[in-house]
């Protein structure tokens, strides 16, 4: 199944972008304007959407053409590609996205040709699923696992050098103990939020 | 291939190894008489030519920047084909350079933050010929009215106990080995060049360093045009770094103290040489004199039997600068990212034994020689001394030369179940080294200086 890599799936959707010729400025224009002010990183608002490792939107105006001997070809219609590399199942990945982000949603995919709105997540799952493409080959650039174990891991890589440079050089009795309150503490604690910084506890984020 | 030398600057050739110098930046006041003043300066440069008999007791180069040569009144066509680094100049690379908060070019001296055109660099036997050949440019600028001195900066080796040495202000001894390449009459020096297949090092091509010639894709590096006016030359990454030598003894102490190997082997983890310049990769447990003098075996080392880095740390200073064969296709991803060093100490010395201050102002002029800026000296900086993820070592940065933010940063000393070579975390590393200043320069050959200064640089 070439959409899936291990665990993890590359959706790949083109949604048409709308045209009409009476409005102020185009749909394309105003979601592209719209795209290039989103927040990114730590801070988009898809890291709210549950199994969300990567995702990116581009709006795309043609196919360029590269010179002879291609042929030029053009699209019929302007498209938005949205890609999310994401673990779990697709339908239940995009109905969360219309049930957690409806704002953006509605911000984004309104300017796309047949949107039903999110009011009914299905519907828009359903939607967003007949514009999809089938990825072929995709390069996951993250261990198959949630988006939660990898944050844990990373946290828990930032700690566990804290611990190592706190307590290196000390004797095994005391090692063993406070390796055990380490652990616990690692354990029991909830992996982090989703698009959160991971700093060594207690320093600042300058961000 | 035999290059000619008669026609390339000496600084670019070889480093001069003299115990002083003097590097002068001059503004050009216009082009008309800033020609006469480049072709005065010319008939002075010192080649590449080799020193038969004995060394002179001087030596002059030139550089000029992109602005320095507008100013000189060359054509569009020209100055449009230079690389676009080279154009910018250094401060507005800062970002890529990691040059920010502290380092950020605001905060460097305020003479680099202005229009600067020339770069004259005099190295000097003594204190006497390097004031006299200082004055004779401030001589050539005034009676030409071509330009004028704006800025001077003294440099020379660090004296110990009155004899000059090649150590720099946090005491490690400096200079080891630059890379060989085609064309230049000398002895291959194992580990020098690049490596080959059967272990041996050979020289890199001409065209990494010096314009005109085939690189190490066989290609020709990015040359502006006319052609005449880039062989032969280079560009040059001019670098003032202020040495933090308080902060370095400090954090070397305290940490030391923990680090079971002590303190001085801390210091040889952090840059992968010994203070006196051993090899960590080929004596890991004390320094060996025999060893660092002996140039067939100072530089000839390889880290592929090493990849944990439990001898030489992944992330210390020189097997970060140069990883030789560490990222595998036997060194070939290396080949086209070296450089060629010139460096001297500035400001004064404090012994180990007297208190240090960061404030004083002691550091080292860096300089970087290659046939393109952005492929080798701007990657170095930016991937593996400002970065870890060549070396597999996440955002881990160069312990001693990078910039250093809030002070979270850390440095992994790997190790062994050896009681003496544990595993070590250094945490919470400190700025060691600030950014002051710093330029881009294009060296052109003699002919070059020649056309330049009687203005018939034609592009087309």
């Amino acid at each position: 199944m070439a959409n899936q890599n291990g665990k993890m799936y590359g959706l790949t959707i083109l949604s048409p972008i709308l045209s009409d010729p009476k409005i102020k400025i185009s749909h394309d224009t105003a979601l592209r304007m719209y795209l290039q002010n989103l927040d990114r990183h730590e801070r988009s608002p898809f890291t709210k959407v549950p199994g969300t490792h990567i995702c990116r939107l581009v709006v795309m105006d043609d196919v360029v053409f590269v010179g002879s001997p291609a042929k030029e070809e053009h699209l019929k219609s302007k498209y938005l590609i949205f890609n999310s590399n994401l673990y779990g199942g697709v339908d239940q990945y995009l109905e969360e996205m219309a049930r957690k982000i409806p704002g953006v949603v509605d911000d984004i995919w309104s300017h796309c040709v047949g949107y039903p709105g999110v009011t009914d997540p299905r519907a828009f799952a359903a939607y967003m699923k007949k514009c999809q493409v089938e990825t072929t080959f995709f390069f996951a650039d993250v261990n198959d696992k949630t988006v939660e174990l990898t944050l844990k891991a990373l946290w828990t890589k930032v700690e566990f050098t804290a611990f190592i440079e706190q307590n290196q050089g000390r004797s095994t009795a005391e090692l063993q103990r406070e390796f055990a309150a380490f652990w616990e503490r690692v354990r029991t604690s909830p992996p982090p939020e989703a698009g959160a910084r991971l700093l060594i506890e207690g320093q600042a984020t300058g961000a | 291939m035999k290059l000619n030398l008669f026609d390339i600057q000496g600084f670019v050739a070889r480093g001069y190894s003299f115990p002083r110098a003097c590097y002068l930046l001059a503004e050009i006041l216009n082009y008309k008489e800033g020609r006469k003043f480049v072709g005065r300066v010319t008939e002075r440069v010192t080649s590449a030519e080799r020193w038969e008999q004995s060394k002179p007791l001087s030596t002059l180069n030139i550089g000029f920047t992109w602005t320095g040569l507008r100013k000189l009144g060359l054509p569009d066509a020209t100055l449009l084909s230079f690389p676009v680094e080279f154009y910018q100049g250094m401060r507005f690379r800062n970002r890529i350079l990691g040059d920010v908060g502290k380092n950020d070019p605001a905060n460097w001296e305020p003479i680099w933050n202005q229009d600067m055109h020339v770069w004259l660099a005099v190295y000097a036997q003594t204190e006497e010929e390097l004031a006299r050949r200082s004055d004779e440019m401030g001589r050539l600028m005034q009676e030409t009215g071509g330009a004028r001195l704006i800025y001077t900066q003294q440099a020379g080796l660090i004296c110990v106990d009155g004899k000059p040495t090649s150590k720099e202000h946090f005491g490690y001894t400096d200079g080891f080995g630059n890379p060989d390449f085609e064309g230049v009459e000398r002895d291959t020096i194992p580990g020098q060049g690049k490596l080959m297949p059967d272990g041996k090092w050979a020289p890199l091509a001409t065209g990494e360093f010096i314009l005109g010639y085939p690189d190490e894709a066989r290609e020709l590096p990015d040359c502006p045009v006319p052609y005449l006016l880039g062989i032969n030359g280079t560009y040059m990454a001019y670098r003032k770094l202020h040495q933090n030598v308080a902060s370095f003894r400090k954090y070397l102490d305290e940490k030391g103290k923990q680090y079971p190997g002590g303190r001085e082997k801390l210091a040889a983890k952090f840059v992968g040489r010994w203070l006196d310049g051993t090899p960590v990769e080929l004596s890991p447990d004390h320094p060996d004199p025999d060893l660092v003098g002996d140039p067939a075996r100072n530089t000839n080392f390889t880290y592929g039997h090493d990849p944990d880095g439990t001898r030489c740390p992944l992330g210390s200073h020189i097997r970060r600068a140069n990883p030789r064969d560490a990222f595998g296709f036997n060194g070939e991803l290396i080949n086209r990212r070296r450089i060629m060093r010139r460096g001297l100490p500035y400001g004064e010395y404090t012994p180990d034994d007297q208190p240090a201050r960061d404030e004083d102002d002691h550091g080292i002029i860096f300089m970087a020689l290659g046939a393109s800026l952005f492929r080798q000296f701007e990657f170095m900086q930016q991937q593996w001394i400002e970065y870890g993820n060549d070396a597999h070592l996440g955002n881990d940065k160069d312990p001693l030369v990078a910039y250093h933010d809030a002070g979270i940063d850390k440095f992994v000393v790997q190790g062994t179940a050896d009681p003496g070579n544990t595993p070590f975390v250094c945490g919470g590393l400190p700025n060691f080294v600030e950014t002051r200043g710093g330029e881009y320069f294009f060296l052109p050959s003699l002919t070059a200086l020649r056309l330049i200064a009687d203005g018939t640089v034609d592009p087309r």
